[in-house]
């Protein structure tokens, strides 16, 4: 393949991965793939050039605004952060697992920003749980040893919110839950 | 700098109500060294009101003020400081100010002025009309004893839509101390409307056609207003939104900043859907929604939009209609409000606390804020509400009124938190009838003392929320460990400063702000997480510093503290930092007069130090560390017995504490014994005149009788 063929291989992926982060999807290899077929360019490997692989990580070395990160099934996922934050891209790929999503996001927010979140987030775009949704993948994480981490603290007020042990001790989470509940509120 | 410098009106209305006199000062030449706002309200203060002087004296002045930028596109732009004797501080009434919103400030300047100076005391009840450059002193008899909003239309017809106004309510009539200025509907300065009522001043009308000049560059000046919108928050600089978003890494469930895609305003008459890019600039009034972040979801339905001030896209007075309100209580249907002011009915009710979601407490909001935002009662941050709430509980103010006073108060409907308790209260407040009424409208320190109360019962509990001289805790170790303690302690009312919560809270991880706070103030220790609070160093001494300058710089510009400073931003390319000298680049640009972020941050420290010497002179003390920095006991305990600097408490350390006002009283160059300003200090800042004054009466540090 000669290397201007290549170079437009890697225009069409970049602009796909673009196009898709504006859209609030992410692309995998199968829809990038898709892409250059629908553009009349095969996706050749061995001796005819690089592969789709090969392609994209030329794609990623030329374009700083593109990024990938490995989906919770393993596959790579590729998305354009500007448009289609990390943060936001992880919550999309976890979404058909609500176990994952809860469970993933809770250890994030304990990790990353030192607090518990309230369980009521879930319930709230783009997480999109419902109650019986929510309620099951807690029932599922209590039984579970991979989410033994997983915790909840009880507010005065009633609040249920969520942390990681890996991060947080219990009697800081639920300071902190206290603190969320009622700090912003009785001092505005 | 010549009187034809940009940014400023040019003028100082001075009106004595005692003889009618009606003159102007040349606000640069007069106040070039303060610049406005509480600047121009702290050097009137000092030169003109002479130590003993009482609230309610003839001889106390009603400072209104504002600054170089309101009136301007400068976004946040629209503060006036409204400064005098506080009537609710305790024991002895100091200066203080009060700080509102809304257009007067803009109104003001374009009629002409910088500020209003009410001197003196009127025979009558009357209201001051202002046309650009006709004043008139009005007969208010008419409007005496009629609520805020009919004294508004009244003035509003007289003088045309096109006019602000700026008046008291039946409490400020009744020179209760906790009363309130308000104009454009809700936007109110706390503590002061007494004082104007005392005056016999009932209201301000103005109107104005002229506008503010812009000296410096316009290419610039247009620059540096898209610049700064491209680094707004939602209200108070969150800067992060409350719900994850594809245009933003981090999200914080207790940012204000919650005008997520999809939300809806749906008691507007044609209802609004949120749309378009979060950052994008046109779409910044939908990022705020107070009463959907007080009140939560319900909250959205009932929006009709944000309100807010001149010059400001944040609109944090959300404007809710709940039409069930007018049937059941007979009230508007409508009301607007932000923070305290939107919560001013839900926070006397102690079992409601815990249920802010509630269709319950929206009620409750919305008789509170018809009733308060008309009889212009203020609540001193909430500690009227929770005074309310302790003097209840503990059996206290059962004892403390008579029985048939007592039986006249529905108190099962206080338990119940029915709204239509607040019927009964909140008018005899305002009214200052009833021994209830009147003492729970004296603010907390004098009530304590007229009900033989030691204060020790407020300041050893950390729930009372009481801070000191009267007046609330307001952002201090429950959100910034020694930093937000050492601002609680400078000013004579609740401490009103927002530089460094507004920081604390604006969102970013822990890690991004401390990156932040290394490149403003020199380290990272300079912030910690909340509760998870280190031991003292000079960093956050540095960053309370700042942050008192900074308060003081924004009230002396007509910026809004509230919003303000904005050294962090949602622009994930700039790191996320804001820009430090934002508001030297303004104020230059304004007046054409090149002022840098450190002279201009002297500027503020020559205000905050002003304000320190009029405290040191009205009481007559020089000695503040012991008698005017004062910190609750509470500070130093925690509910579990948690030590302090261990996670999970707010709990300070008495001897941490001491070396934090060291520092503190350090890098201001104030004497570490007294925490007075020295000599040395006062010649620093061009205030050698003062110092001279202070040392005739031996209260500079050193030279004490």
């Amino acid at each position: 393949m000669k290397e201007q063929e290549c170079d437009v291989r890697c225009r069409i992926l970049a602009e796909a991965i673009r196009e898709a982060g504006a859209a609030g999807r992410l692309v995998g290899k199968g829809t990038l793939s898709a892409r250059l077929e629908e553009r009349g360019f095969g996706v050749p490997g061995g001796r005819d050039g690089p592969d789709l692989e090969a392609l994209l990580a030329m794609t990623l070395a030329a374009n700083e605004d593109l990024a990938a990160f490995p989906s919770h099934t393993g596959e790579t996922l590729y998305h354009c952060p500007a448009v289609l934050s990390r943060t936001y891209a992880s919550i999309l790929d976890r979404k058909s697992s609500p176990i994952l999503l809860i469970a993933e996001e809770v250890r994030r927010n304990s990790a990353e920003s030192l607090r518990p979140v309230p369980l009521d987030l879930f319930g709230e775009a783009p997480f999109d749980l419902s109650p019986q949704e929510i309620q099951a993948a807690l029932q599922s994480m209590a039984g579970s040893s991979e989410f033994e981490d997983v915790a909840s603290v009880l507010t005065d007020a009633g609040a249920v919110y969520l942390f990681s042990t890996r991060y947080l001790e219990p009697g800081y989470a639920a300071f902190l839950a206290e603190e969320a509940e009622t700090g912003p509120f009785m001092n505005p | 700098m010549p009187t034809t410098t940009g940014g400023f009106a040019g003028k100082i209305l001075r009106v004595d109500l005692s003889t009618g006199k009606i003159g102007l000062d040349d606000t640069v030449e007069r106040y070039r060294d303060v610049l406005g706002g509480t600047g121009i309200g702290y050097r009137v203060m000092w030169e003109e009101v002479p130590a003993g002087t009482a609230p309610f004296d003839a001889a106390n002045k009603l400072v209104f003020a504002t600054g170089v930028l309101a009136g301007t596109s400068v976004p946040c732009s629209g503060r006036t400081a409204i400064t005098t004797l506080f009537p609710s501080c305790w024991p002895k009434a100091l200066t203080a100010s009060g700080h509102m919103g809304g257009r007067f400030a803009s109104k003001l300047k374009y009629a002409g002025y910088d500020g209003i100076i009410i001197e003196g005391k009127a025979d009558k009840p009357v209201w001051l009309f202002i046309r650009d450059g006709r004043v008139e002193i009005r007969d208010a008899g008419h409007l005496w004893g009629t609520g805020i909003r009919r004294t508004t239309l009244e003035i509003s017809r007289e003088m045309g839509a096109d006019c602000v106004v700026a008046a008291i309510g039946q409490a400020g009539e009744n020179r209760v101390p906790l009363s309130l200025i308000v104009n454009s509907v809700s936007h109110s300065a706390g503590g002061v409307g007494a004082v104007m009522g005392a005056k016999n001043l009932k209201a301000i009308g103005i109107q104005g056609s002229g506008s503010v000049r812009i000296a410096g560059d316009k290419v610039e000046w247009e620059r540096l207003i898209k610049f700064h919108l491209s680094i707004l928050g939602g209200n108070n600089q969150h800067v992060v939104p409350a719900f994850p978003h594809p245009h933003s890494e981090y999200y914080h469930p207790n940012s204000r900043w919650v005008g997520a895609p999809g939300k809806r305003w749906g008691g507007s008459d044609s209802p609004v859907e949120i749309n378009g890019g979060l950052l994008d600039p046109n779409r910044i009034a939908f990022r705020t929604n107070s009463a959907a972040f007080f009140l939560g979801d319900q909250a959205w339905k009932h929006t009709v939009r944000g309100n807010g001030c001149s010059g400001c896209p944040i609109r944090c007075h959300t404007i809710l209609k709940v039409p069930a309100v007018a049937a059941k209580y007979g009230i508007r249907d409508t009301a607007q409000n932000t923070c305290v002011g939107l919560l001013f009915g839900w926070a006397f009710f102690k079992s409601l606390q815990g249920n802010r979601r509630t269709p319950a407490a929206l009620e409750a909001c919305m008789v509170g804020m018809n009733l308060a935002d008309d009889l212009g009662i203020w609540s001193n941050y909430h500690q009227l509400q929770r005074d309310l709430i302790k003097l209840y509980s503990d059996g206290t103010l059962k004892s403390k009124i008579g029985s048939q006073e007592y039986a006249s108060y529905s108190w099962d409907k206080y338990e119940s938190a029915d709204p239509q308790f607040l019927f009964e209260i909140i008018p005899r407040i305002a009214m200052a009838q009833g021994e209830l009424g009147r003492a729970l409208g004296l603010g907390t320190g004098h009530l304590l003392e007229q009900w033989s109360i030691p204060e020790e019962e407020w300041t050893r509990d950390l729930s009372s929320g009481y801070w000191k001289m009267g007046h609330a805790r307001h952002h201090a170790n429950d959100v910034d460990g020694q930093c937000g303690v050492i601002i609680n302690t400078q000013y004579n009312r609740d401490a009103q400063c927002h530089s460094h919560t507004n920081f604390v809270q604006n969102g970013l991880p822990l890690e991004v702000q401390k990156k932040l706070a290394a490149e403003i103030w020199g380290s990272p220790d300079a912030v910690d997480g909340v509760g998870n609070y280190t031991p003292m160093n000079i960093h956050k001494a540095r960053r309370a510093r700042w942050s008192l300058i900074r308060k003081e710089l924004h009230d002396t510009l007509g910026l809004c503290n509230w919003m303000g400073p904005w050294v962090a931003s949602p622009i994930k390319e700039r790191g996320y930092s804001g820009d430090d000298s934002l508001e030297s680049r303004l104020c230059s640009t304004a007046t054409g007069q090149q002022i840098g972020r450190e002279e201009l941050d002297l500027v503020g420290e020559r205000i905050f130090t002003l304000h320190r010497a009029l405290t040191v002179r009205d009481m007559g003390e020089v000695d503040m560390r012991t008698r005017h920095d004062l910190i609750p006991p509470y500070v130093f305990q925690d509910p579990k017995g948690a030590e302090p600097f261990t996670r999970g408490t707010i709990r300070m350390d008495p001897r941490d504490m001491a070396k934090a006002m060291d520092l503190f009283y350090e890098i201001l160059g104030w004497d570490q014994a007294t925490g007075a300003p020295t000599a040395e200090t006062y010649a620093r800042l061009g205030l050698q005149s003062v110092a001279r004054g202070l040392a005739k009466k031996k209260l500079l540090p050193g030279v004490r009788g």
